[in-house]
C-alpha cells in the first residue's frame, strides 16, 4: 500500500504546505478572473523532479516524464504493488569549475520520485521506453481494475 | 555525488512580430551557453523532438530554435497533467565575431547542441610595455 492514496486535489490535504498550496490556487483563480477568464488546465503540483502526466485507457495507464539529456541506463523504474519508483540521474550538459557560463538554465543532478499509482497494473508486463529524452511507461492493468461491459440481455 | 533536481516549471515562449501557424503552446526551452577557446556552445533541452521535427536557423545574426513535437495520442484520458506539452521556440542574437556559417548542431535524447566557433581563435596576446628612459 502506498502511503497517499490516489486523488489529486483531495488527497494533498494531509500534505506539508497544503495550505500555502490553496492560497497558490486562490491566487491564480483571481489572476485568471482579472486577465479575462481564461481557464487553464488545473496542474496537480507536487513539486518533485520529475514532473509526471498520467493518462490512461480501456486496458493501459501511460506515464510520461521529460528528461531530457538521460540516458536510459541512468534510468531505473521499479514497481511494488501499486507504488511506482522512478529514480535516476540527468548528467551536467559541462562538467568542471573553470567554465564560463553565459546561460545556466538547465538542471542537472539525481532524482528519486515515488508515486502511487490508481489502478492495480500487471507488474510483471510494463513496458518502460526512453524517446527523445522522454520516458514513457505502458503500464497494463491488472484484471480486476480494467472496465467492463456487461451486456444487458433481454427476455 | 550530485545534487537532487528541481522542478521548473516550462516558460510560455514570448512571441514578439512572429505569427504562428501552430495551436499549441509555444515553450521557450531551458539552455545552457559557455565559452570555450574556440568558440561557444550553445545546448538546449527540447524533450520529444526529432532531427525531422526541428530547424534553427540564422539571418541577421538571430539564431531560431523552433521544435515541433508529434501530436498526442488520441484515445487516452489525462489522470495527472503536471506538466504541459508544446512546440519550443527561441531566439538568440549571436555576437560578432563568430563563424555564423560553421555552426555544427546535433540533436540527442531530446537535449541540441550547437558548437559555434570563432571566426579568428583569440590568441592572448602580451603587450609589451616599454620603459622609455629619459
Amino acid at each position: 500500500m502506498s502511503l497517499f492514496s490516489f486523488s489529486p486535489r483531495v488527497g494533498r490535504m494531509g500534505l506539508p504546505f497544503w495550505e500555502l498550496e490553496k492560497m497558490r490556487d486562490h491566487m491564480e483563480t483571481i489572476y485568471n478572473t482579472l486577465s479575462g477568464g481564461v481557464s487553464q488546465v488545473k496542474k496537480n503540483y507536487t513539486g518533485v523532479f520529475p514532473l509526471v502526466n498520467l493518462s490512461e485507457d480501456d486496458d493501459h495507464l501511460y506515464l510520461t516524464a521529460e528528461l531530457p539529456g538521460a540516458a536510459a541506463d541512468q534510468l531505473e523504474v521499479s514497481i511494488k504493488g501499486d507504488t511506482l519508483s522512478l529514480r535516476g540521474e540527468v548528467p551536467a550538459s559541462q562538467l568542471g569549475e573553470e567554465i564560463n557560463y553565459h546561460r545556466k538554465e538547465r538542471e542537472s543532478g539525481s532524482f528519486r520520485r515515488i508515486l502511487a499509482l490508481p489502478v492495480k497494473v500487471e507488474v510483471d508486463s510494463i513496458d518502460a521506453t526512453f524517446k527523445n529524452g522522454i520516458l514513457t511507461l505502458t503500464l497494463p492493468k491488472a484484471a480486476e481494475a480494467k472496465a467492463r461491459h456487461v451486456t444487458i440481455k433481454t427476455e | 555525488m550530485s545534487a537532487d533536481i528541481n522542478v521548473r516549471e516550462k516558460q510560455e515562449a514570448s512571441m514578439n512580430s512572429t505569427e504562428t501557424t501552430h495551436d499549441r503552446t509555444m515553450f521557450s526551452p531551458v539552455v545552457d551557453i559557455w565559452e570555450t577557446d574556440t568558440g561557444l556552445v550553445l545546448v538546449a533541452d527540447l524533450p520529444g523532438v526529432t532531427p525531422d521535427n526541428l530547424s534553427v536557423d540564422l539571418s541577421d545574426s538571430i539564431l531560431t530554435i523552433n521544435g515541433l513535437i508529434g501530436s498526442e495520442v488520441e484515445g487516452r484520458k489525462s489522470l495527472i497533467q503536471e506538466y504541459e506539452v508544446g512546440n519550443f521556440y527561441r531566439q538568440f542574437t549571436l555576437a560578432e565575431g563568430l563563424n555564423q556559417s560553421a555552426i555544427a548542431a546535433s540533436l540527442k535524447e531530446g537535449v541540441l547542441k550547437l558548437v559555434i566557433p570563432r571566426l579568428a581563435p583569440a590568441q592572448p596576446r602580451k603587450i609589451e610595455i616599454r620603459t622609455i628612459a629619459d
